[in-house]
């Protein structure tokens, strides 16, 4: 028991999860194909904007969380307007220098404190302790109240990735859903049939940069500090990842990929030394052998038909 | 009237793909365009349906002034096309395919999409079975796991008449849809365009294949570089010495 609820294995499962809701905003915003490399700028509003509320202003989390989410997203309407009438690469430069912007606007504002950044974050993990206290339950069987807390974070997380899935699914398979998915295949065939395009790539780049936002809250109020630092372009490239490692045509896709790239590196400790390299190499296979990501709709459709067969047999 | 196109131009750069073009289209009537490679037909399609401005000139369907609307609001009006180098939604399936048509004469938003209200579902129920029976309209088998990029060439040309039938036009644009076919399938694309007519859809038809067009069109617009040289019935249009020149003259080129 003790080795499962090791605060080190669920420090990395709790990355692994706020890393997969990354992977699900990424996924939204490339599901109408846009390519927007943002994500790490709005990650930063949602956090900036979560931890000044509760840090400063006494906010609770549950608020706060969903509040720099919609923070992130009302930012995306302002710059996505103008940013997506820039397609390919062009969408991806100019989101990437805006992710840049946010963070040095974030290293000169007073109320981010600048490069000291934000510290003394109540931890989800103490303020759910303190909830449960409140209710006099303090601890579960033979749990300390440590193991306690990171098991219901754990919960917390997994259940709001949870309703990410649901909601992707079923958007998926709505009217919304076939919009996003006939301008990823044909932007000018989709609006000749009637989709108002701007309107849609616009409610995509705010889902995502909603998701990215609420991701950023809550590693907030994981890590009990924050700074400028956390969400430089090395982030925004890691995210992207998730979706070149682990395929965007599906949702599982970013989320394995989110899942392979948190625990490699702490699976490649021992060989500490060559983490980043195959970790680049990775990358470039990736690239040059299959850059439709792990899992694809071909993927899916095979193996269906394979366990299909094996059924029938 | 319908369609009214008033002295439209359109150069690209130095070149004049269209220069004062004018005609207008009856409710209810199938007009074929026609002329010869380069002519400037499919540019006649793409500013009506918003793709891109006219240089000079005027178009108004119903009085109403088509010029500035973005292509969604045009396929709102109720124009609809299909486009003569296919453009499906390759990986998606065909009913999808159809169910996009629709997406400008359904509502459901996110919220709905997610909860599956009682009103989102209906919707969805009734957009299906409009799909379907758009895709037996047209002699697709709904056959739901191949994608419709996989489909057979002339079934794919098929299909863009499905979806764009979808939207719910008043009048639809086809361009050429009988590229790619053979002639047991072009017989099979009269009947459906008469079909269309009969609908009391009114349609529009740039095609090459000569047979097809006398056949079923009730009135020609002929366009050679770019200018209009004659209109009228196929049988006046058979005989004018201006279309015979034009055509011949490209054969002998
Ligand atoms: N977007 C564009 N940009 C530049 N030139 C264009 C564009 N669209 C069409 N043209 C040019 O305009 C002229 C007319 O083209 P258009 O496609 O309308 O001809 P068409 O009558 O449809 O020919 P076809 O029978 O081969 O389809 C051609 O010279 C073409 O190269
Ligand atoms: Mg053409």
């Amino acid at each position: 028991m003790d080795i499962i609820l090791n605060q080190y294995y669920l420090q990395i499962v709790i990355f692994v999860l706020v890393n997969a809701i990354l992977g699900v905003s990424i996924y939204m915003t490339l599901s109408t194909g846009q390519l927007s490399l943002g994500n790490a700028g709005f990650m930063s509003i949602g956090a900036y904007t979560c931890a000044i509320l509760t840090v400063k202003a006494g906010f609770p989390v549950y608020l706060a969380v969903p509040i720099g989410g919609a923070a992130a997203s009302f930012i995306s309407l302002i710059i996505g307007y103008p940013a997506l009438r820039l397609t390919g690469i062009y969408l991806a430069i100019a989101t990437l220098g805006f992710g840049e912007v946010v963070r040095v606007i974030i290293l000169n504002l007073k109320i981010t404190n600048g490069a000291l950044g934000i510290s003394g974050i109540p931890t989800l993990g103490t303020k759910i302790s303190k909830m449960l206290s409140s209710f006099g339950l303090s601890r579960f069987g033979g749990l300390t109240a440590q193991q306690t807390s990171n098991l219901l974070v754990l919960v917390v997380l997994i259940f709001i990735l949870a309703f990410l899935v649901f909601f992707c699914t079923r958007l998926n398979r709505s009217r919304v859903g076939r919009a996003f998915a006939s301008i990823k295949a044909d932007e000018s065939a989709a609006e000749a049939m009637g989709i108002n395009t701007t309107y849609y790539k616009l409610l995509a780049f705010a889902l995502g940069a909603f998701i990215a936002g609420m991701a950023g809250g809550l590693s907030a109020h994981l890590t009990f500090f924050i700074g400028p630092k956390d969400f430089a372009y090395h982030r925004t490239v890691e995210i992207l990842s998730f979706a070149v490692l682990g395929g965007s045509d599906l949702i599982i896709g970013p989320i394995v990929g989110a899942l392979l790239l948190t625990m490699l590196p702490e699976l490649l400790r021992s060989a500490s030394e060559y983490r980043l390299m195959i970790y680049g190499a990775l990358m470039v296979i990736m690239m040059a052998f299959r850059p439709q990501g792990l899992i694809s709709e071909e993927t899916v459709r095979f193996w269906k038909r394979k366990l299909g067969r094996r059924i029938k047999q | 009237m319908t369609l009214v196109l008033d002295q439209v131009s359109k150069s690209f750069g130095g070149l004049a793909a269209l220069s004062d073009v004018s005609f207008k289209v009856n409710d209810g009537e199938i007009i074929g365009i026609i002329g010869p490679n380069g002519a400037g037909k499919t540019t006649l399609f793409n500013l009506i349906t918003g793709i891109f401005p006219p240089t000079e000139g005027k178009i108004s369907y119903h009085g109403k002034n088509l010029l500035g609307l973005r292509p969604y609001k045009v396929t709102a009006l109720g124009l609809a096309r299909t486009f003569q180098n296919i453009r499906l939604f390759g990986h998606m399936s065909p009913l999808d395919n159809v169910m996009v048509g629709a997406h400008c004469r359904t509502k459901a938003g996110v919220w709905r999409g997610l909860w599956r209200t009682p009103a989102q579902r209906k919707e969805e129920k009734s957009t299906r079975e409009r799909a379907q029976a758009l895709l037996q309209l047209v002699g697709i088998e709904n056959d739901t796991d191949s994608p419709a990029g996989s489909l057979p060439y002339g079934q794919q040309r098929r299909l863009e008449i499905a979806r764009a039938l979808a939207t719910e036009p008043e009048l639809i644009l086809l361009d050429e849809p009988a590229a790619g076919m053979n002639e047991s399938e072009t017989e099979d694309l009269r009947l459906l365009i008469k079909k269309i007519q009969m609908m009391g859809k009114t349609v529009v038809l740039i095609e090459h294949d000569m047979n097809l067009v006398m056949n079923v069109c009730d009135r020609l617009v002929v366009i050679n570089f770019g200018q209009k040289i004659a209109e009228g019935t196929p049988a006046e249009i058979q005989k004018n010495p201006l279309v015979i020149e034009a055509y011949l003259g490209r054969e002998e080129a």
